[in-house]
């Protein structure tokens, strides 16, 4: 009789270790995930050999798509609340507290002056629909450069990256090369994918 | 009366044990539940985790030339310069400024030309020109073929008119 209860017994399991790694491999993984940001547009970056990672902090993306719009991003809340403020105070906008809150969830954005406030106040289903028409960046209407300069007084440390649509027109992006040499932004990245080396 | 006291007495000792021991059973939790999420979690953040970061070039332009610097611009042999004028599939490439002979070339082949040119001019200086008809994947190409070929010294610069007349061929080609 004794033999019989021990063999109806083994089929219980210590699960604990089992689900100790479960959970460490849960943290870790939710530790080391970052989710992709929120883009207004979708890009197919460049192949290109270069073996640079990307910065993962003070990081201001400068995303140029197919059409040769302009979009700006920063990782940073703090710094994209500073931004603005900057932003509004060079062209006069009255920006509320509740407004500077909602824009600095915004990752990224293009739109010219005028339609920010319209932006700011959508929520998030309605953004995504509405068409970004890209930050200006001609020669009399440079707001580019502002939001340029509002990034670099909120943080010193920013370091920037283009992000450019493969098909974008290149005189676009030379446009944006001549707004940072001109606010003495000489170095720089450009994102681009790792190309498969045939040989 | 005393032994029936006692009698409650054993009985209350009695059933506070029972109660005790409910007690300790109930501790067993099923954790089941728990597991599957855990495992739900954990297959989810597996899933959406990407290790691979993007990459970047990093590219380095001249500041913005000072006041009193903007007059004294640097002497470059005519001989050692050469232009790339970028098109949309193909590259038109030439040495000096004075009479060019551009000659095209693909952008794919374009790594091995600069490799070579750069083995036999000393101090050379390539200056890309990209037409408004190319991309910017053309100029990414163009850079990463500097890069790879070891070229020190370029630059991205406006067009001549000599340049500007690939732009008008290509435009009546079509």
């Amino acid at each position: 009789m004794p033999k019989l209860r021990s063999i109806k017994k083994l089929p219980k399991l210590d699960m604990n270790p089992m689900v100790d790694m479960a959970f460490l491999l849960v943290t870790f993984f939710m530790m080391t995930t970052t989710f992709k940001s929120d883009m207004p547009v979708e890009v197919v970056i460049p192949l290109s050999q270069a073996e640079l990672t990307v910065p993962e902090k003070n990081l201001c993306t400068i995303t140029i798509d197919k059409a040769g719009q302009v979009y700006i991003g920063l990782d940073n809340k703090f710094d994209r609340k500073q931004m603005l403020g900057y932003v509004a105070q060079q062209s006069g906008i009255q920006v509320s507290a509740d407004e500077f809150e909602r824009f600095s969830l915004l990752t990224s954005f293009g739109v010219p002056l005028d339609q920010l406030l319209d932006l700011i106040a959508m929520d998030k289903t309605e953004r995504k629909r509405y068409p970004q028409n890209g930050i200006p960046t001609g020669e009399d209407n440079d707001e580019l450069r502002n939001w340029i300069l509002g990034s670099r007084l909120a943080n010193p440390n920013l370091r920037f990256a283009i992000n450019g649509d493969a098909e974008s027109p290149v005189y676009k992006v030379k446009r944006v090369f001549d707004i940072l040499q001109d606010l003495n932004i000489t170095r720089f990245n450009l994102i681009t994918d790792t190309e498969k080396d045939a040989s | 009366m005393l032994p029936e006291l006692d009698e409650i007495h054993v009985e209350k000792v009695n059933q506070r044990e029972s109660e005790n021991k409910t007690n300790k059973r109930a501790v067993n939790v099923d954790m089941n539940p728990m597991v599957d999420l855990a495992f739900l979690l954990l297959t989810f953040f597996m899933l959406a985790t990407t290790f691979s970061k993007p990459h970047a070039m990093e590219l380095l332009i001249p500041a913005k030339p000072k006041e009193e610097q903007a007059e004294k611009e640097m002497a470059v042999k005519e001989s050692k310069t050469i232009s790339l004028v970028l098109l949309m599939n193909e590259v038109k490439w030439y040495r000096g400024i004075t009479e060019p002979k551009p000659i095209s070339i693909d952008y794919s082949s374009l790594e091995s030309l600069l490799f070579d040119l750069n083995q036999n001019t000393e101090g050379m200086v390539v200056l890309i020109k990209p037409l408004t008809s190319s991309t910017y994947g053309n100029l990414v190409d163009v850079l990463d073929a500097l890069g790879t070929s070891g070229v020190q010294r370029y630059a991205i610069s406006d067009l001549s008119d000599f340049d500007k007349a690939f732009e008008t061929n290509a435009g009546t080609d079509e």
